[in-house]
């Protein structure tokens, strides 16, 4: 009787739980619901207006309006506040585009494992944002995507893509793709200004100046708070500072010609060992963050921004950001920061430059079917290449996000966070083809990326190899480039000597590396041959 | 409800037609069943539950005897028989995935297995209800926690920048340990962890064990004059006995589950060489290189050798007079 009695009072316990939970979901969908409709009677408004701009200038599309074509296209996010249907900026960009889009919107640090785990389940999206991997190659080999080699000539903005970084991006030969462009010569080395005027110090001309910059940094209580707690460059698990800086000393980028015309791998060259034990000193002397092989990568910009780090070796335009984080903390008139172009080494002044593009986006075959329907994404996909797209998705609405002063976007300073988080992510929508958006306005720091930017496009190494698509990689590729990775990682810390740097490339050649060499060459000779 | 279907069953058993030929006692079944329908009915969703979530997937093991390639399916591609078993057998990498995936195992079997059993016992031995409830409570709490959470509070504390720990060992010895970095800390690391989170979780099975034990045998081993530890020794362990005897038979099937995401959370450049296990290794090529076909054989080896380490375990308990659980 007792036991019924019990039974009883835990199933209504558990129907009242029941019933809480379903009241809760049931009152975050109706928030969800006023919040969208807030939202559509506000972006109807944008709506009109925009649609009225394209009367106005007399250049709208075409003469009927088809119904909106449904697009769904994955693209990596470096964000968790992100837009949704109702955002202005994305109501206004279906408008323009006259598109039903689903966009989404995929973590960075997981892109690739979503990557290769939809490219399995045979169901893609519309358009994809992909490199050059060995689950994509497969893929575009089997047919999934469209070969658009012949119809990029049509588009006004499509046609202007660059042919050498369109051939980098290219599989067999096809291009697959529209590759969103980066700047070629992106790089810089990021120093704290307060720390190097302190110290009387200027921003390193050569790899000397850089090491007593790094050693001052260190030593010298740059901070003046009387205490030995600074130290020169941060650096994390994710190995970019170490790639950009072996190039300083004369390695190549991933591959260079020894003496015989052949490509080698960088890690076989003597600049490379150079650069490796220049590393091992400076993290030995402790010039840079010990911890720095455990150190996750989204922690990166924080000894900086909190005044333990001076130095920062990464894109030039993390300047901007670094400044902005510090300006957040303690507003000053002048920058926190001033970036320069990379030391000048041994061989020369030299700087690694980002491949010019970031992924490509390809179109699926399982979505759009037909050459028609194909003709429709990739007039798409050529609209997001207008200016005003550009202007939209880059920087957001004009009087909302941004306001223009004599040609330049000056964004909006203390935008709610529901505002800013219309515009958050959309720029990674952008392929940055044809003709250019007016920019940000040249404040100091701006004005410094710019300038280094353009003076690195004289001094950037390339990779020959770039193009090739080996098979060897596809198969062992993660195994090869890990077993280098953490011999250099373990040279540097000092767990293995020159010997066992030697014995990692004897396992490198034996897991397939010779077979990655000749492979490599053989593509290479044929190029140059064509 | 546990009394009605008992005693339906003790109708059936009673049934009083005779059942020596076959056809008949075959229509008894049946009738047994129409009886008991609802008995059957309640049980399809279980059924239906293992069919279409663990059997039916079975069929992608196919794909470790084929070069698959997801556009053009199962049906379309290529077979190449064993290939990426003998592939997978002659890789460098094997040797090192299996060291470091039976030390861990052993590591594991050694050091985490019995803590819960210790743990158990001494639980047993508290004699204050609510002190022994209040441990029992904390201890619980580590289970509840994220795996992510565990390895980045675990970095907090021990990374050489300015970790608690790495800060006390800095002031009474001057020096620090890279407890993150060094390969020697990697696998006592991850058994202090999993130690740390599960222990307290693992002995509920083992309480619950203890809960049956007869408290009349234990009177009279007082009675007889006992010791703590004699009771211990011949009582309360003998009775728990056959639970770890079937947990352990349990635990050697799952021999080579490392487990993906601790391993995976804790690796990195300076430990990969003892850190890789088969379950990382699956996941670098299979999802992050693409190589489903190569990665399905990986797992199907590590399957095949769970199945036979269940199997001989199984018969090794049932020869020295334990109960089995097959």
């Amino acid at each position: 009787m007792k036991g019924k009695r019990s039974f009883k009072i835990m199933a209504l316990l558990i129907i009242a739980v029941m019933l809480m939970l379903a009241a809760c979901s049931g009152g975050g969908s109706n928030n969800n619901n006023s919040g969208g409709s807030t939202g559509n009677t506000s972006s109807n408004t944008g709506g009109q207006s925009s649609n009225s701009g394209n009367t106005g200038s007399g250049s709208g599309p075409a003469e009927e309006k088809p119904a909106p074509m449904k697009i769904s296209i994955m693209i990596p996010s470096f964000s968790t506040e992100l837009p949704d249907k109702s955002s202005p900026v994305w109501q206004r960009l279906e408008e323009y585009t006259n598109t039903d889009l689903e966009i989404l919107f995929t973590p960075n640090s997981s892109y690739e494992d979503m990557l290769n785990i939809t490219l399995a389940s045979g169901d893609l999206p519309t358009i994809m944002n992909v490199g050059k991997t060995p689950s994509v190659i497969s893929a575009a080999r089997n047919g999934a995507f469209w070969d658009i080699t012949d119809y990029l000539k049509d588009y006004p903005n499509l046609s202007q893509a660059h042919p050498v970084v369109l051939n980098n991006t290219s599989i067999d030969g096809k291009i697959y793709g529209i590759y969103r462009a980066r700047t070629l010569g992106r790089m810089g080395v990021t120093y704290n200004k307060v720390w190097l005027d302190n110290l009387g110090l200027q921003p390193a001309k050569t790899i000397d100046e850089f090491y007593n910059i790094l050693r001052a940094f260190t030593y010298d209580d740059p901070d003046k708070n009387g205490k030995n707690d600074t130290y020169g460059v941060v650096i994390t698990k994710y190995t970019g500072p170490w790639d950009i800086m072996q190039i300083w000393f004369g390695a190549p980028n991933k591959w260079g010609e020894n003496e015989n015309g052949e490509l080698v791998p960088d890690f076989m060259t003597p600049e490379y060992r150079e650069a490796l034990k220049f590393f091992r000193k400076i993290y030995s002397e402790g010039l840079v963050n010990e911890d720095f092989a455990v150190m996750d990568s989204a922690a990166w910009n924080t000894p900086f921004v909190n005044g333990q780090a001076g130095v920062f070796v990464d894109v030039a335009d993390n300047a901007r950001r670094l400044d902005n984080a510090m300006q957040e903390a303690a507003p000053r008139d002048e920058p926190y920061t001033i970036v320069t172009q990379a030391p000048v080494g041994p061989k020369g002044h030299r700087d690694m430059p980002t491949s010019g593009w970031s992924g490509m986006l390809v179109i699926s075959k399982s979505k759009v079917k037909t050459e028609e329907e194909l003709r429709r994404v990739l007039d798409f996909l050529d609209k997001l290449n207008d200016v005003e797209m550009k202007l939209l998705l880059g920087y957001g609405i004009e009087g909302r996000h941004y306001d223009m002063v004599d040609g330049y976007v000056v964004p909006k300073e203390n935008l709610d966070a529901a505002i800013t988080q219309e515009l958050t992510g959309m720029n990674q929508l952008l392929m940055f083809i044809g003709e250019q958006e007016p920019g940000f306005a040249p404040t100091p720091i701006n004005a410094q990326i710019a300038e280094v930017q353009k003076a690195n496009e004289a001094i950037v190494v390339g990779n020959p190899a770039e193009p090739f698509v080996s098979e060897v990689y596809a198969q062992v590729g993660q195994q090869l480039d890990n077993i280098i990775g953490d011999a250099r990682i373990q040279y540097i810390v000092g767990q293995i000597d020159d010997a066992g740097f030697d014995a990692a490339i004897e396992l490198w050649k034996k897991t397939g590396g010779d077979d990655y060499i000749r492979e490599i060459n053989e593509l290479y000779k044929a190029a140059k041959g064509k | 409800m546990d009394t009605t279907i008992n005693h339906q069953a003790d109708m059936t058993d009673l049934d009083p037609r005779p059942s020596a030929a076959l056809p008949k006692r075959r229509r008894s079944k049946w009738a047994k069943i129409r009886k008991d329908y609802w008995l059957y009915i309640l049980l399809l969703p279980g059924l239906a539950y293992f069919i279409i979530f663990k059997y039916l997937p079975m069929w992608g093991i196919v794909i470790a005897f084929q070069d698959f390639s997801p556009f053009l399916g199962v049906l379309k591609s290529n077979w190449v028989g064993v290939k990426h078993f003998v592939n997978f057998f002659n890789n460098p990498d094997f040797v090192r995935l299996l060291r470091n995936t039976l030390i861990l195992g052993f590591y594991d079997l050694v050091f985490f297995f019995p803590a819960p059993i210790i743990a158990a016992l001494l639980l047993n031995e508290i004699r204050v209800g609510i002190f022994k409830r209040a441990v029992q409570t904390m201890i619980y709490v580590p289970h509840f926690i994220s795996m992510v959470i565990v390895a980045s509070m675990t970095y907090v504390f021990l990374t050489t920048n300015g970790g608690v720990v790495n800060e006390i060992i800095h002031e009474l010895t001057g020096q620090r340990i890279n407890f993150l970095a060094d390969p020697a800390w990697f696998r006592p690391l991850i058994i202090l962890q999993i130690m740390w989170k599960e222990t307290g979780w693992g002995t509920i099975i083992f309480l619950a064990a203890l809960a049956s034990v007869d408290v009349e045998q234990y009177e009279a081993a007082i009675v007889d004059g006992a010791s703590r530890f004699q009771r211990l020794w011949h009582i309360t362990l003998p009775a728990i006995s056959s639970t770890i005897v079937i947990l352990l038979i349990l635990r050697l099937g799952n021999f080579l589950d490392t487990g993906f995401e601790q391993i995976f959370l804790m690796t990195n450049s300076l430990n990969r060489t003892v850190a890789d296990v088969f379950d990382t290794y699956v996941y670098q090529v299979g999802i992050r290189q693409g190589a489903f076909s190569y990665s399905t054989a990986v797992g199907l080896f590590k399957s095949v050798v769970g199945i036979i380490l269940i199997y001989g375990s199984n018969y090794f308990a049932k020869k020295f007079g334990h109960e089995g659980i097959i």
